[in-house]
Protein backbone atom coordinates (compact mmCIF):
# COMPACT_ATOMS: atom_id res chain seq x y z
CA UNK A 1 0.00 0.00 0.00
CA UNK A 2 1.20 3.21 -0.99
CA UNK A 3 0.44 5.78 1.83
CA UNK A 4 1.51 8.46 0.49
CA UNK A 5 -1.51 8.10 -1.61
CA UNK A 6 -3.53 7.46 0.91
CA UNK A 7 -2.48 10.69 3.06
CA UNK A 8 -3.09 12.44 -0.40
CA UNK A 9 -6.45 10.91 -0.80
CA UNK A 10 -7.35 11.54 3.13
CA UNK A 11 -6.82 15.32 2.38
CA UNK A 12 -8.28 15.53 -0.50
CA UNK A 13 -11.27 14.14 0.68
CA UNK A 14 -11.21 15.94 3.72
CA UNK A 15 -10.94 19.08 2.04
CA UNK A 16 -14.08 18.28 -0.16
CA UNK A 17 -15.94 17.93 3.15
CA UNK A 18 -14.88 21.35 4.07
CA UNK A 19 -16.28 22.59 0.45
CA UNK A 20 -17.60 21.01 -2.14
CA UNK A 21 -19.32 18.66 0.40
CA UNK A 22 -21.57 20.70 1.82
CA UNK A 23 -23.97 20.99 -1.18
CA UNK A 24 -24.89 17.34 -0.09
CA UNK A 25 -26.02 18.43 3.05
CA UNK A 26 -29.46 17.64 4.33
CA UNK A 27 -30.56 19.52 6.86
CA UNK A 28 -27.87 19.29 9.67
CA UNK A 29 -26.55 16.11 8.08
CA UNK A 30 -23.79 16.16 5.62
CA UNK A 31 -21.98 12.79 4.13
CA UNK A 32 -18.33 12.89 4.50
CA UNK A 33 -15.86 11.70 1.76
CA UNK A 34 -12.98 10.94 4.60
CA UNK A 35 -15.10 7.93 5.65
CA UNK A 36 -15.89 6.32 2.61
CA UNK A 37 -11.90 6.95 1.84
CA UNK A 38 -10.89 5.24 5.14
CA UNK A 39 -13.16 2.42 4.74
CA UNK A 40 -11.98 1.79 1.16
CA UNK A 41 -8.28 1.73 2.34
CA UNK A 42 -9.49 -0.43 5.21
CA UNK A 43 -11.64 -3.23 3.47
CA UNK A 44 -8.40 -3.20 1.00
CA UNK A 45 -5.18 -2.93 2.52
CA UNK A 46 -3.45 -5.32 4.59
CA UNK A 47 -5.03 -6.07 7.87
CA UNK A 48 -1.41 -4.91 9.73
CA UNK A 49 -2.02 -1.60 7.95
CA UNK A 50 -5.50 -1.44 9.14
CA UNK A 51 -5.74 0.68 12.84
CA UNK A 52 -2.36 2.23 10.86
CA UNK A 53 -4.35 3.73 8.87
CA UNK A 54 -7.57 4.56 11.18
CA UNK A 55 -4.90 6.36 13.62
CA UNK A 56 -3.75 8.69 11.11
CA UNK A 57 -7.03 9.54 8.90
CA UNK A 58 -8.40 10.22 12.51
CA UNK A 59 -4.99 12.61 13.48
CA UNK A 60 -5.77 14.38 10.28
CA UNK A 61 -9.43 15.21 11.13
CA UNK A 62 -9.05 16.12 14.36
CA UNK A 63 -5.96 18.70 13.48
CA UNK A 64 -8.45 19.34 10.46
CA UNK A 65 -11.98 20.58 13.06
CA UNK A 66 -10.52 22.45 15.28
CA UNK A 67 -13.23 23.23 17.95
CA UNK A 68 -14.62 27.12 18.80
CA UNK A 69 -14.15 27.84 22.63
CA UNK A 70 -17.12 29.69 24.21
CA UNK A 71 -14.06 32.46 24.89
CA UNK A 72 -13.68 32.81 21.00
CA UNK A 73 -10.30 31.00 20.55
CA UNK A 74 -9.72 27.88 19.01
CA UNK A 75 -8.48 24.48 20.32
CA UNK A 76 -7.56 21.51 18.47
CA UNK A 77 -8.27 18.44 20.62
CA UNK A 78 -6.48 15.36 18.89
CA UNK A 79 -7.76 12.43 20.13
CA UNK A 80 -11.72 12.13 19.43
CA UNK A 81 -11.61 11.07 15.90
CA UNK A 82 -8.54 8.92 16.24
CA UNK A 83 -9.97 6.57 18.78
CA UNK A 84 -13.37 6.83 17.15
CA UNK A 85 -11.99 6.05 13.69
CA UNK A 86 -9.73 3.03 15.40
CA UNK A 87 -13.06 1.73 17.31
CA UNK A 88 -14.85 1.92 13.06
CA UNK A 89 -11.73 0.02 11.65
CA UNK A 90 -11.97 -2.84 14.74
CA UNK A 91 -15.45 -3.29 13.68
CA UNK A 92 -14.45 -2.91 9.97
CA UNK A 93 -11.76 -5.30 9.33
CA UNK A 94 -13.67 -8.26 10.98
CA UNK A 95 -16.15 -7.65 8.10
CA UNK A 96 -13.94 -8.22 5.43
CA UNK A 97 -14.27 -12.04 5.74
CA UNK A 98 -18.17 -11.30 5.18
CA UNK A 99 -18.81 -8.65 2.48
CA UNK A 100 -17.61 -8.72 -1.18
CA UNK A 101 -15.50 -5.74 -0.15
CA UNK A 102 -15.35 -4.96 -3.84
CA UNK A 103 -18.98 -4.25 -4.22
CA UNK A 104 -20.16 -0.18 -3.33
CA UNK A 105 -23.34 -1.62 -1.61
CA UNK A 106 -21.47 -4.04 0.84
CA UNK A 107 -18.95 -1.23 1.28
CA UNK A 108 -21.48 1.53 2.02
CA UNK A 109 -22.61 -0.96 4.67
CA UNK A 110 -19.25 -0.95 6.15
CA UNK A 111 -19.36 2.92 5.64
CA UNK A 112 -22.52 3.34 7.77
CA UNK A 113 -20.96 0.81 10.67
CA UNK A 114 -17.58 2.62 10.47
CA UNK A 115 -19.21 6.08 10.77
CA UNK A 116 -22.09 5.10 13.85
CA UNK A 117 -19.09 3.73 15.92
CA UNK A 118 -16.36 6.50 15.12
CA UNK A 119 -19.12 9.38 15.87
CA UNK A 120 -20.19 7.20 19.32
CA UNK A 121 -16.52 7.10 19.84
CA UNK A 122 -16.26 10.99 19.33
CA UNK A 123 -19.10 11.84 21.33
CA UNK A 124 -18.00 9.74 23.83
CA UNK A 125 -14.54 11.02 24.23
CA UNK A 126 -15.99 14.23 24.58
CA UNK A 127 -18.48 13.89 27.40
CA UNK A 128 -15.12 11.74 29.09
CA UNK A 129 -13.76 15.12 28.63
CA UNK A 130 -16.43 17.50 29.78
CA UNK A 131 -16.74 15.42 33.13
CA UNK A 132 -13.05 14.61 33.46
CA UNK A 133 -12.02 18.45 32.83
CA UNK A 134 -15.15 20.35 34.01
CA UNK A 135 -15.06 23.27 32.32
CA UNK A 136 -14.44 21.91 28.53
CA UNK A 137 -16.82 22.29 26.18
CA UNK A 138 -17.57 20.46 23.09
CA UNK A 139 -17.37 21.12 19.86
CA UNK A 140 -21.04 21.09 19.34
CA UNK A 141 -21.63 23.41 21.69
CA UNK A 142 -24.31 25.07 22.71
CA UNK A 143 -26.15 22.00 21.28
CA UNK A 144 -26.82 19.33 23.50
CA UNK A 145 -25.12 15.86 23.57
CA UNK A 146 -28.17 13.78 22.47
CA UNK A 147 -28.63 16.47 19.54
CA UNK A 148 -24.96 15.43 18.60
CA UNK A 149 -25.88 11.78 18.97
CA UNK A 150 -28.69 12.54 16.32
CA UNK A 151 -26.84 14.27 13.98
CA UNK A 152 -23.77 12.34 13.94
CA UNK A 153 -26.39 9.05 13.43
CA UNK A 154 -28.16 11.20 10.43
CA UNK A 155 -24.86 12.05 8.90
CA UNK A 156 -23.24 8.08 8.97
CA UNK A 157 -26.60 7.16 7.07
CA UNK A 158 -25.86 9.82 4.44
CA UNK A 159 -22.03 8.89 4.72
CA UNK A 160 -23.43 5.34 3.91
CA UNK A 161 -25.33 6.73 0.56
CA UNK A 162 -22.71 8.55 -0.70
CA UNK A 163 -19.92 5.61 -0.14
CA UNK A 164 -22.06 3.59 -3.09
CA UNK A 165 -20.23 6.36 -5.91
CA UNK A 166 -17.62 7.24 -3.86
CA UNK A 167 -16.25 3.54 -2.83
CA UNK A 168 -17.07 2.60 -6.90
CA UNK A 169 -15.23 5.94 -8.51
CA UNK A 170 -12.40 4.65 -5.61
CA UNK A 171 -12.37 1.16 -7.42
CA UNK A 172 -11.42 2.72 -10.56
CA UNK A 173 -8.41 3.82 -8.79
CA UNK A 174 -7.23 0.66 -7.07
CA UNK A 175 -3.88 0.18 -9.38
CA UNK A 176 -2.79 3.61 -8.15
CA UNK A 177 -3.25 3.14 -4.19
CA UNK A 178 -0.84 -0.20 -4.88
CA UNK A 179 -2.48 -3.03 -2.28
CA UNK A 180 -1.14 -5.76 -2.20
CA UNK A 181 -2.66 -8.74 -4.66
CA UNK A 182 -0.13 -11.72 -3.48
CA UNK A 183 -1.76 -14.82 -2.86
CA UNK A 184 -0.62 -17.35 -0.41
CA UNK A 185 0.40 -20.01 -2.63
CA UNK A 186 0.81 -23.80 -1.57
CA UNK A 187 3.88 -25.38 -2.53
CA UNK A 188 2.21 -28.70 -2.51
CA UNK A 189 -1.08 -27.96 -4.44
CA UNK A 190 0.92 -26.33 -7.50
CA UNK A 191 3.65 -29.03 -7.71
CA UNK A 192 0.66 -31.29 -8.61
CA UNK A 193 -0.35 -29.17 -11.17
CA UNK A 194 0.45 -30.67 -14.65
CA UNK B 1 19.00 8.78 28.26
CA UNK B 2 20.32 8.02 24.58
CA UNK B 3 17.61 9.39 22.19
CA UNK B 4 19.19 6.27 19.65
CA UNK B 5 18.66 3.71 22.05
CA UNK B 6 15.49 4.72 23.42
CA UNK B 7 14.04 4.79 19.40
CA UNK B 8 15.72 1.15 19.02
CA UNK B 9 13.84 -0.15 22.18
CA UNK B 10 10.61 0.83 21.01
CA UNK B 11 10.79 -0.52 17.61
CA UNK B 12 11.76 -3.68 19.36
CA UNK B 13 9.37 -3.79 21.92
CA UNK B 14 6.36 -1.92 20.17
CA UNK B 15 5.18 -4.43 16.92
CA UNK B 16 2.32 -5.43 15.97
CA UNK B 17 -0.75 -5.08 18.76
CA UNK B 18 1.58 -3.40 20.66
CA UNK B 19 2.12 -0.72 19.26
CA UNK B 20 -1.65 -0.35 18.04
CA UNK B 21 -3.15 -0.30 21.82
CA UNK B 22 0.32 2.52 22.89
CA UNK B 23 -1.44 4.86 19.80
CA UNK B 24 -4.29 4.48 21.29
CA UNK B 25 -3.49 5.15 24.65
CA UNK B 26 -1.19 7.76 23.76
CA UNK B 27 -4.52 9.16 21.49
CA UNK B 28 -6.74 8.96 24.72
CA UNK B 29 -4.11 10.70 27.05
CA UNK B 30 -4.03 13.42 24.65
CA UNK B 31 -7.91 13.24 24.42
CA UNK B 32 -8.15 14.12 27.79
CA UNK B 33 -5.46 16.97 28.67
CA UNK B 34 -6.48 19.92 29.54
CA UNK B 35 -6.71 22.45 27.12
CA UNK B 36 -3.82 24.58 28.48
CA UNK B 37 -1.99 21.49 27.51
CA UNK B 38 -3.15 21.79 24.27
CA UNK B 39 -3.17 24.97 22.95
CA UNK B 40 0.49 25.29 22.73
CA UNK B 41 1.76 23.09 20.35
CA UNK B 42 -2.26 21.73 18.63
CA UNK B 43 -3.60 24.65 16.44
CA UNK B 44 0.74 25.15 15.64
CA UNK B 45 0.29 21.23 14.09
CA UNK B 46 -3.28 22.04 12.95
CA UNK B 47 -2.03 24.96 11.01
CA UNK B 48 0.59 23.08 9.23
CA UNK B 49 -1.51 20.57 8.06
CA UNK B 50 -4.04 22.70 6.89
CA UNK B 51 -1.36 24.32 4.42
CA UNK B 52 -2.25 21.86 1.32
CA UNK B 53 -5.49 21.42 2.52
CA UNK B 54 -6.20 24.80 1.91
CA UNK B 55 -6.20 25.30 -1.79
CA UNK B 56 -8.28 22.25 -2.36
CA UNK B 57 -10.66 23.21 -0.46
CA UNK B 58 -10.29 26.99 -2.31
CA UNK B 59 -10.77 25.25 -5.01
CA UNK B 60 -13.92 23.49 -3.73
CA UNK B 61 -15.65 26.48 -2.70
CA UNK B 62 -15.43 27.88 -6.08
CA UNK B 63 -16.73 24.53 -7.70
CA UNK B 64 -19.84 24.68 -5.10
CA UNK B 65 -20.21 28.31 -5.67
CA UNK B 66 -20.28 27.16 -9.66
CA UNK B 67 -22.88 24.88 -8.96
CA UNK B 68 -24.81 26.31 -6.06
CA UNK B 69 -24.34 30.03 -6.31
CA UNK B 70 -24.54 31.82 -3.20
CA UNK B 71 -27.34 34.58 -2.88
CA UNK B 72 -24.67 37.13 -2.42
CA UNK B 73 -23.46 36.50 -6.06
CA UNK B 74 -27.12 37.28 -6.94
CA UNK B 75 -26.64 39.63 -10.50
CA UNK B 76 -29.60 41.96 -10.26
CA UNK B 77 -28.30 43.07 -13.95
CA UNK B 78 -28.07 39.65 -15.20
CA UNK B 79 -30.75 39.34 -18.39
CA UNK B 80 -32.88 36.65 -16.60
CA UNK B 81 -33.11 38.70 -13.43
CA UNK B 82 -34.43 41.91 -15.92
CA UNK B 83 -36.96 39.56 -17.60
CA UNK B 84 -38.11 38.56 -14.16
CA UNK B 85 -38.51 41.49 -12.59
CA UNK B 86 -40.14 42.92 -16.24
CA UNK B 87 -42.58 39.77 -15.96
CA UNK B 88 -43.57 39.94 -12.25
CA UNK B 89 -44.46 43.93 -13.10
CA UNK B 90 -46.33 42.78 -15.94
CA UNK B 91 -48.30 40.65 -14.02
CA UNK B 92 -48.44 42.97 -11.33
CA UNK B 93 -50.29 45.37 -13.13
CA UNK B 94 -52.04 42.77 -14.85
CA UNK B 95 -53.46 41.98 -10.97
CA UNK B 96 -54.18 45.34 -10.18
CA UNK B 97 -56.23 45.67 -13.47
CA UNK B 98 -58.18 42.45 -12.79
CA UNK B 99 -58.78 44.37 -9.16
CA UNK B 100 -59.82 47.31 -10.24
CA UNK B 101 -62.21 45.77 -13.07
CA UNK B 102 -63.66 43.61 -10.15
CA UNK B 103 -64.29 46.64 -7.55
CA UNK B 104 -66.39 48.05 -10.88
CA UNK B 105 -68.01 45.10 -11.63
CA UNK B 106 -69.03 44.70 -7.77
CA UNK B 107 -69.63 48.73 -8.41
CA UNK B 108 -72.34 47.96 -10.73
CA UNK B 109 -74.17 45.29 -9.53
CA UNK B 110 -74.46 46.83 -6.49
CA UNK B 111 -76.14 50.21 -8.44
CA UNK B 112 -77.99 47.69 -10.54
CA UNK B 113 -79.71 46.05 -7.50
CA UNK B 114 -80.12 49.57 -5.69
CA UNK B 115 -81.95 50.71 -8.94
CA UNK B 116 -83.67 47.16 -9.23
CA UNK B 117 -85.11 47.42 -5.75
CA UNK B 118 -87.04 50.34 -6.32
CA UNK B 119 -88.60 49.67 -9.58
CA UNK B 120 -92.43 48.61 -9.53
CA UNK B 121 -92.90 47.78 -13.27
CA UNK B 122 -90.86 45.18 -14.21
CA UNK B 123 -90.87 45.64 -17.87
CA UNK B 124 -88.67 48.27 -17.27
CA UNK B 125 -84.73 47.31 -18.43
CA UNK B 126 -81.63 48.48 -17.30
CA UNK B 127 -78.32 49.32 -18.94
CA UNK B 128 -75.02 49.51 -17.49
CA UNK B 129 -73.06 52.04 -19.74
CA UNK B 130 -69.71 54.00 -19.60
CA UNK B 131 -69.39 57.57 -19.87
CA UNK B 132 -66.80 57.83 -22.90
CA UNK B 133 -66.83 61.72 -23.68
CA UNK B 134 -68.17 64.72 -22.30
CA UNK B 135 -68.36 68.45 -23.96
CA UNK B 136 -65.04 70.01 -23.77
CA UNK B 137 -66.06 73.27 -24.66
CA UNK B 138 -68.46 73.88 -22.41
CA UNK B 139 -68.64 72.78 -18.64
CA UNK B 140 -71.67 70.95 -17.87
CA UNK B 141 -72.38 69.82 -21.62
CA UNK B 142 -73.76 66.98 -22.85
CA UNK B 143 -71.87 63.49 -22.15
CA UNK B 144 -71.57 61.13 -24.23
CA UNK B 145 -72.31 57.15 -22.92
CA UNK B 146 -71.63 54.22 -24.81
CA UNK B 147 -75.15 52.48 -25.09
CA UNK B 148 -77.34 53.43 -27.73
CA UNK B 149 -80.62 52.40 -29.89
CA UNK B 150 -79.19 48.76 -30.41
CA UNK B 151 -79.68 48.44 -26.30
CA UNK B 152 -83.08 49.72 -26.31
CA UNK B 153 -82.29 53.35 -25.08
CA UNK B 154 -84.95 55.71 -26.15
CA UNK B 155 -84.91 59.84 -25.74
CA UNK B 156 -85.83 61.12 -22.59
CA UNK B 157 -84.48 57.90 -20.50
CA UNK B 158 -83.08 59.02 -17.25
CA UNK B 159 -79.87 58.50 -16.54
CA UNK B 160 -79.24 56.86 -13.09
CA UNK B 161 -75.50 57.34 -11.09
CA UNK B 162 -74.45 55.67 -7.30
CA UNK B 163 -77.93 53.20 -7.21
CA UNK B 164 -79.97 56.42 -6.46
CA UNK B 165 -78.84 59.52 -7.93
CA UNK B 166 -80.33 61.48 -10.80
CA UNK B 167 -77.63 62.15 -13.44
CA UNK B 168 -79.30 63.31 -16.69
CA UNK B 169 -81.49 62.47 -19.48
CA UNK B 170 -80.93 61.02 -22.62
CA UNK B 171 -81.12 64.06 -25.10
CA UNK B 172 -81.81 63.46 -28.12
CA UNK B 173 -82.73 60.38 -30.51
CA UNK B 174 -79.79 57.91 -29.54
CA UNK B 175 -77.41 56.49 -32.10
CA UNK B 176 -77.19 52.61 -32.64
CA UNK B 177 -74.71 52.44 -29.99
CA UNK B 178 -74.02 55.87 -28.70
CA UNK B 179 -76.24 58.22 -26.56
CA UNK B 180 -75.85 61.84 -25.69
CA UNK B 181 -76.83 63.02 -22.38
CA UNK B 182 -78.18 65.91 -20.95
CA UNK B 183 -76.76 66.33 -17.50
CA UNK B 184 -79.52 66.74 -14.44
CA UNK B 185 -77.69 70.41 -13.45
CA UNK B 186 -79.18 71.20 -17.65
CA UNK B 187 -82.82 70.05 -16.81
CA UNK B 188 -85.60 71.63 -15.44
CA UNK B 189 -86.65 69.63 -12.46
CA UNK B 190 -89.84 68.87 -10.12
CA UNK B 191 -88.83 68.23 -6.87
CA UNK B 192 -89.84 67.75 -3.16
CA UNK B 193 -86.87 68.78 -0.44
CA UNK B 194 -86.67 66.19 2.41
CA UNK B 195 -85.09 66.12 5.68
CA UNK B 196 -81.37 64.83 5.13
CA UNK B 197 -82.23 62.59 8.34
CA UNK B 198 -84.67 60.98 5.83
CA UNK B 199 -88.04 61.10 5.42
CA UNK B 200 -90.86 60.21 8.05
CA UNK B 201 -92.80 56.78 7.10
CA UNK B 202 -95.84 57.71 7.47
CA UNK B 203 -96.12 61.71 6.08
CA UNK B 204 -96.87 61.87 2.22
CA UNK B 205 -94.84 62.86 0.24
CA UNK B 206 -97.23 66.05 -0.18
CA UNK B 207 -96.52 67.24 3.13
CA UNK B 208 -92.60 68.09 2.44
CA UNK B 209 -92.02 71.33 0.47
CA UNK B 210 -91.86 70.94 -3.62
CA UNK B 211 -90.30 73.50 -5.80
CA UNK B 212 -89.23 73.34 -9.92
CA UNK B 213 -84.77 73.67 -10.05
CA UNK B 214 -84.19 75.68 -12.39
CA UNK B 215 -80.63 75.41 -14.14
CA UNK B 216 -78.52 78.36 -13.16
CA UNK B 217 -75.11 79.35 -13.52
CA UNK B 218 -72.64 77.71 -11.36
CA UNK B 219 -73.60 74.08 -12.32
CA UNK B 220 -76.40 74.67 -9.61
CA UNK B 221 -80.39 75.08 -9.22
CA UNK B 222 -82.53 77.59 -8.26
CA UNK B 223 -86.05 77.04 -6.88
CA UNK B 224 -88.79 79.40 -5.68
CA UNK B 225 -90.76 78.17 -2.46
CA UNK B 226 -93.85 80.01 -2.47
CA UNK B 227 -95.45 80.78 1.11
CA UNK B 228 -95.56 77.58 3.52
CA UNK B 229 -95.48 76.85 6.71
CA UNK B 230 -93.25 74.01 5.81
CA UNK B 231 -89.68 74.14 7.13
CA UNK B 232 -87.33 73.65 4.82
CA UNK B 233 -83.28 73.83 5.72
CA UNK B 234 -79.89 73.79 4.63
CA UNK B 235 -78.40 69.93 3.66
CA UNK B 236 -82.01 68.96 3.16
CA UNK B 237 -82.01 66.39 0.00
CA UNK B 238 -83.89 67.38 -3.09
CA UNK B 239 -85.43 64.23 -4.65
CA UNK B 240 -87.49 63.65 -7.71
CA UNK B 241 -91.24 64.21 -8.08
CA UNK B 242 -91.13 65.16 -11.83
CA UNK B 243 -94.16 63.34 -14.20
CA UNK B 244 -92.42 63.49 -17.10
CA UNK B 245 -89.33 61.10 -16.18
CA UNK B 246 -91.58 57.98 -15.46
CA UNK B 247 -91.86 56.43 -12.19
CA UNK B 248 -88.48 55.12 -12.27
CA UNK B 249 -86.87 58.59 -11.82
CA UNK B 250 -89.70 58.81 -8.62
CA UNK B 251 -87.77 59.89 -5.69
CA UNK B 252 -83.87 59.76 -7.33
CA UNK B 253 -81.75 62.13 -5.00
CA UNK B 254 -81.05 65.01 -6.96
CA UNK B 255 -78.75 67.67 -4.77
CA UNK B 256 -78.42 69.33 -1.45
CA UNK B 257 -80.07 72.39 -0.62
CA UNK B 258 -77.03 74.93 0.10
CA UNK B 259 -78.53 77.98 0.35
CA UNK B 260 -82.07 79.30 1.70
CA UNK B 261 -82.22 83.37 0.15
CA UNK B 262 -85.47 85.58 0.04
CA UNK B 263 -86.83 86.37 -3.22
CA UNK B 264 -86.00 89.88 -3.99
CA UNK B 265 -89.20 89.87 -6.29
CA UNK B 266 -91.66 88.72 -3.93
CA UNK B 267 -91.20 88.88 0.07
CA UNK B 268 -93.56 86.18 0.89
CA UNK B 269 -90.97 83.56 -1.46
CA UNK B 270 -87.88 81.84 -0.25
CA UNK B 271 -85.46 81.25 -3.36
CA UNK B 272 -83.25 77.41 -2.83
CA UNK B 273 -79.89 76.99 -3.70
CA UNK B 274 -79.33 73.24 -4.61
CA UNK B 275 -76.11 71.74 -5.66
CA UNK B 276 -76.23 68.76 -7.77
CA UNK B 277 -74.52 65.39 -5.85
CA UNK B 278 -73.45 64.21 -8.53
CA UNK B 279 -72.57 64.59 -11.90
CA UNK B 280 -71.77 62.80 -14.95
CA UNK B 281 -68.12 64.01 -16.01
CA UNK B 282 -66.95 61.99 -12.19
CA UNK B 283 -68.92 59.26 -13.04
CA UNK B 284 -67.21 55.97 -14.96
CA UNK B 285 -69.93 54.14 -15.22
CA UNK B 286 -73.64 55.13 -14.88
CA UNK B 287 -77.07 53.13 -15.52
CA UNK B 288 -79.87 54.37 -18.19
CA UNK B 289 -83.53 53.07 -17.41
CA UNK B 290 -85.11 51.91 -20.06
CA UNK B 291 -88.72 52.11 -19.87
CA UNK B 292 -91.51 50.34 -21.86
CA UNK B 293 -93.17 52.14 -25.26
CA UNK B 294 -95.96 52.62 -23.52
CA UNK B 295 -94.44 54.29 -20.02
CA UNK B 296 -92.01 56.84 -22.24
CA UNK B 297 -92.79 60.31 -21.19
Amino acid sequence: MRWSVFILATLVALAFDASLGTILRIGESQPRLVLCVVVFALLSAPRVHAMRIAFLAGLLTDLLAPVIRPDGTQLVVIGPWTLGFALGALAVVPLRSLLYHRNPISSAFATGVFAVLSAVVFVSVWVLRMLVLGDETPSWWPGTNAGEVVRQAKSALASGALAVPAIWVLERTRGVWGFSTAKRVIPAVSREMP
Amino acid sequence: MDPTRLYRFLRERLTGPRRDWTIAALALVLALLPARFLEAWTNDLSRIVSVPVVPIMHGGMALRDWIRPPREAFDPRAPEVIELEMSAERYRTLFEQSRLKTESLEREVGELKGIRGRITDPRVQLATASVVGVDPTRSGGLVRVNVGSRHGVHRDAPVIARGDVFAGVVAQEPGEFVSMVRPAARCSLAVRLYPADGATPDRAPAAYAGTVLKPADGGIWLGDLFASDIDVRVGDIARLADERLGDVSRGLRVGIVRRILPSEENPLVRRVEVEPIATLVGEPTVVVAILPPEGRP
